[in-house]
């Protein structure tokens, strides 16, 4: 019967285009490896002050202060250097131990100590991240949220530059918010 | 003359598609030349079109037949209305009648009007008291705004409540939250003329977000099996808001509301006095069905173990068609409490009020009596569940959960329905599970009032309800198994053996307690003189081939005995055992492409419906979508491409026309900014 032939070979066909199918990556990622790659390409479209890096191979310090909700996919994923720099991931349970940082990964369980933390960071070159509600508002450097189950974020370009570090336009153009909330930073 | 054409629109079809795939598979393998990409090389634009995956994990610790539909499967599977999107849960028989009626059942008796099951909306039930089943042309929502259906098979009665007999499915929207930004999306093809739906979400202050959809689809006449057009078309318009407010760390509240109108096209067998000798006319109806509701939502955390909700609802649907016009608002209002009891406890109680209020006109064929009628339902419910043995990493090994709904409702007063599962973890990612459970299904408005003449070759006929139809009964034995073998694979396993008392029959004579009609026609009413089992096993898996490619079968397996109680004259409803499939399998393949191109396949088997004259059938949907960037998304979806058109399942009650489900295909265009 041809019926049965028809699905046969759609299937074939599926079947056929799995195999041999090289991809970038499948539609959805597991969240905590998604935003594993943001940390990387914040890196690549940050500016940290000149010396921050003095050899062409000084390490990348990622910093995860607080609940580790990457595991061990942040230092799988994360696995090349970025123009010659590798990375180099620590974690920290206190604000006192992240020093040497360049970017801080803030866990949302230290909501309650956030002043605190942002205080005590204040004027050092380190891209603050985090999940917590308003962390940019609030003066943390890029907020990740969810929309439709895709990863955004916002961004605070006044702290970002009250901290020394330029952030590239091309990271600006992506961001679903920038704070402060005035139309010239739009 | 038909077999010849049809060979050769097959031959045709088989043509296209082998052509298709030649095409797919020479731009594959000239993919392949590439040297193998990582996931550092994806730029920041393509990360953003990447979708948070879904980890299934914590269904392992429900000791039930639970299956989770997620917004991204819909997304990927193309399917427009909530139906649609049912027929990716593995063990639901989902049965497509025409171009608007559907027959949606799990474990047996399906049927338009299956009564069997609870199906609900962000906590809102959505199955009509008139008789105990969703009027499925109405349901629905922007379907980009689902964030997930549960679906959970066998008696769920513990928790929810009569109704919930054979399964219950929970349709849950997103959090405003989640829906922040405009969404507009259109489209069209063979049978779906056109459609579109817009979101706007947007946020008050830090701690507030609201959105607001409207969504409008008009859907083509699907085929007679003589080949010729149906008279079913339809087109439906709905809207509706969410707003959530996060009060600070332990209130949290929502309220929304959905609104839809409709126009449907329908041909109905009435009954017509005036017209010896066959008493029956066939009309020509557009119906208008229109509808709303409010829901608002409080819930107040205590403590990380310690949870209170509180929920206020209500809903008003219109139904205008010449065969019936109803009128029906309901308020509901639902108390829960859950908190831990000491180290081992977790309790859930909760109570609830719900009062429905119709309004019926009545025509020869339809008519209820009385016409109007008020119902009232009181429910509370307390669950235990009891962790009885942890293991030394302080997981649960071994846990006890029993608990009982007690209802009390207008038509049968005072019901019970107990309920006990076990669950047994004996090593990680193992989980086997066994149950016992009592519910009811209690009367619906038409089986308590209703007189519904139709015509048949042998003359007139009407069904009468009985004020003392009692309810439904059903004990279930259920077992499971569930485990993940493997980083890739992971399998699910579900068996079951119901026994059932007291099912609705339709017996000769008046009814005791329905006045006959004006006119003389034979009469039937019903009774619960029927009785049987069910068993049958469901399993499904999923496989992840590799990163872009992941692989869901799924095979059910379903017998239905039936016997007539002592006294009974119906033969009819034995014939039921015939209405479900005994096998049904599916296979769905999902596909992720170079430069953000997805292909999915769902491939559908379901056995033949010897009672009613449905031969089984093979079908196919397939979509292919092209995420071009962040912002804009395309898609082609092809539907039932197996053959020209099949038919699916047969009305039955209310006579309606004989249709069969056209192959058919459309576009879609989205943006989201």
């Amino acid at each position: 019967m041809l019926k049965p032939i028809a699905s046969l070979m759609l299937l074939l066909a599926t079947l056929a285009g799995g195999i041999t199918a090289r991809a970038q990556g499948s539609d959805s990622l597991p969240e905590y490896q998604l935003k594993a790659l943001f940390l990387y390409n914040f890196a690549k479209f940050v500016d940290w002050p000149a010396g921050t890096f003095p050899e062409t191979n000084s390490p990348i310090i990622i910093g995860v202060l607080g609940k580790d909700r990457f595991g061990p996919i942040l230092d799988k994923t994360i696995n090349q250097p970025l123009n010659g720099h590798p990375f180099v991931i620590r974690r920290f349970a206190t604000v006192a131990e992240a020093d040497g940082c360049h970017i801080l990964f803030i866990s949302d369980q230290e909501t309650r100590r956030l002043d605190e933390i942002l205080r005590s960071l204040k004027g050092r070159s380190i891209l603050t991240v985090s999940e917590i509600e308003n962390f940019a508002r609030q003066g943390g450097l890029i907020q990740f949220i969810t929309v439709d189950d895709k990863i955004r974020f916002l961004i605070n370009n006044n702290a970002a530059r009250s901290s020394g570090l330029r952030i590239s336009s091309q990271l600006l153009n992506l961001a679903v918010k920038i704070y402060p909330d005035t139309p010239a930073a739009k | 003359m038909e077999a010849d054409s049809r060979g050769r629109q097959w031959t045709r079809t088989a043509a296209r598609i082998s052509r298709i795939s030649l095409l797919l598979l020479a731009w594959f393998t000239t993919s392949v030349t590439r040297a193998d990409t990582n996931l550092l090389t994806l730029s920041l634009s393509d990360l953003m079109t990447k979708s948070i995956m879904r980890v299934s994990e914590p269904l392992s610790s429900v000791p039930a037949a639970v299956a989770v539909v997620t917004g991204n499967d819909i997304h990927r599977s193309g399917a427009r209305t909530i139906p649609e999107a049912l027929r990716l849960v593995p063990g639901l028989n989902v049965a497509q009648l025409d171009a608007a009626q559907w027959a949606v059942s799990a474990r047996g008796f399906n049927d338009v009007f299956a009564n069997k099951l609870l199906v609900m909306q962000d906590g809102r039930s959505i199955y009509t008291p008139l008789f105990s089943g969703v009027f499925w042309d109405v349901q629905g929502t922007m379907m980009e705004d689902i964030d997930r259906i549960e679906v959970v098979r066998g008696p769920g009665a513990t928790l929810w409540g009569a109704n919930a007999v054979n399964g219950v499915i929970n349709i849950i929207t997103k959090s405003a939250k989640e829906t922040q930004g405009t969404l507009l999306t259109a489209g069209g093809g063979t049978q779906y003329r056109g459609f579109a739906g817009a979101r706007y979400g947007g946020q008050l202050n830090e701690n507030t977000h609201y959105r607001f959809y409207a969504a409008y689809a008009n859907h083509n006449d699907a085929v007679l099996p003589n080949g010729n057009e149906a008279f079913d078309s339809w087109h439906l318009a709905r809207g509706g808001f969410r707003v959530d407010w996060d009060a600070g760390d332990q209130n949290s509240f929502t309220f929304q509301g959905d609104g839809y109108a409709g126009w449907f096209h329908q041909i109905y067998g009435l009954f017509n006095p005036a017209n010896p000798p066959t008493f029956s006319s066939f009309v020509r109806d557009e119906y208008e069905p229109r509808g709303g509701n409010v829901l608002g939502r409080w819930t107040r955390v205590f403590s990380a173990s310690s949870e209170l909700k509180l929920q206020v609802y209500y809903d008003r649907t219109e139904r205008e068609a010449v065969i019936f016009r109803e009128e029906r608002d309901t308020v509901d209002l639902d108390l829960q409490h859950q908190f831990a009891l000491g180290e081992r406890n977790n309790v859930v109680w909760g109570f609830g009020y719900r009062v429905t209020s119709d309004r019926e006109a009545n025509n020869p064929t339809i008519t209820f009596t009385p016409d109007n009628r008020t119902v009232h339902l009181f429910s509370a419910f307390v669950q235990d569940e009891l962790t009885m043995l942890r293991n030394d990493a302080g997981e649960n090994v071994v846990n006890l959960t029993f608990g009982s709904k007690f209802e009390h409702n207008d038509y049968t007063g005072i019901e019970i329905q107990p309920g006990a599962r076990l669950l047994w973890a004996p090593r990680q990612r193992h989980t086997l599970w066994a149950s016992i459970s009592r519910a009811v299904r209690t009367p619906s408005r038409a089986e308590d009032d209703i007189a519904l003449t139709q015509p048949t070759p042998g003359g007139p006929v009407t069904i009468y309800g009985n004020r003392r139809f009692e309810s439904e009964e059903l004990t279930a034995y259920e077992l499971g198994y569930r485990a993940r073998l493997h980083e890739t694979f992971s399998v699910d396993a579900a068996a079951f053996y119901n026994v059932y008392d007291n099912l609705r029959s339709i017996e000769f004579g008046p009814s005791p307690t329905q006045p006959p009609g004006p006119f003389p026609t034979f009469p039937l009413h019903a009774e619960n003189r029927l009785r049987g089992e069910t068993y049958g096993a469901e399993f499904s898996a999923e496989w992840r081939v590799n990163d872009r490619w992941r692989l869901r079968p799924a095979y059910t397996f379903f017998e239905m005995q039936l016997r007539a109680g002592p006294g009974s004259t119906d033969t009819m409803s034995l014939q039921d055992e015939g209405k479900n499939p005994q096998h049904q399998f599916s296979l769905r393949s999902s596909m992720t492409l170079p430069h953000n191109i997805d292909f999915d396949c769902t491939f559908r088997y379901v056995d033949n419906l010897s009672a009613i004259n449905v031969s089984s059938y093979v079908t196919a949907d397939v979509r292919l979508g092209w995420r071009i960037n962040r912002h804009w998304e395309i898609a082609v979806v092809g539907q039932n491409l197996v053959e020209n058109r099949h038919a699916e399942f047969r009305p039955s009650f209310i006579t309606t026309q004989t249709a069969d489900i056209p192959r058919s295909v459309y576009g879609q265009v989205t943006c989201r900014f």
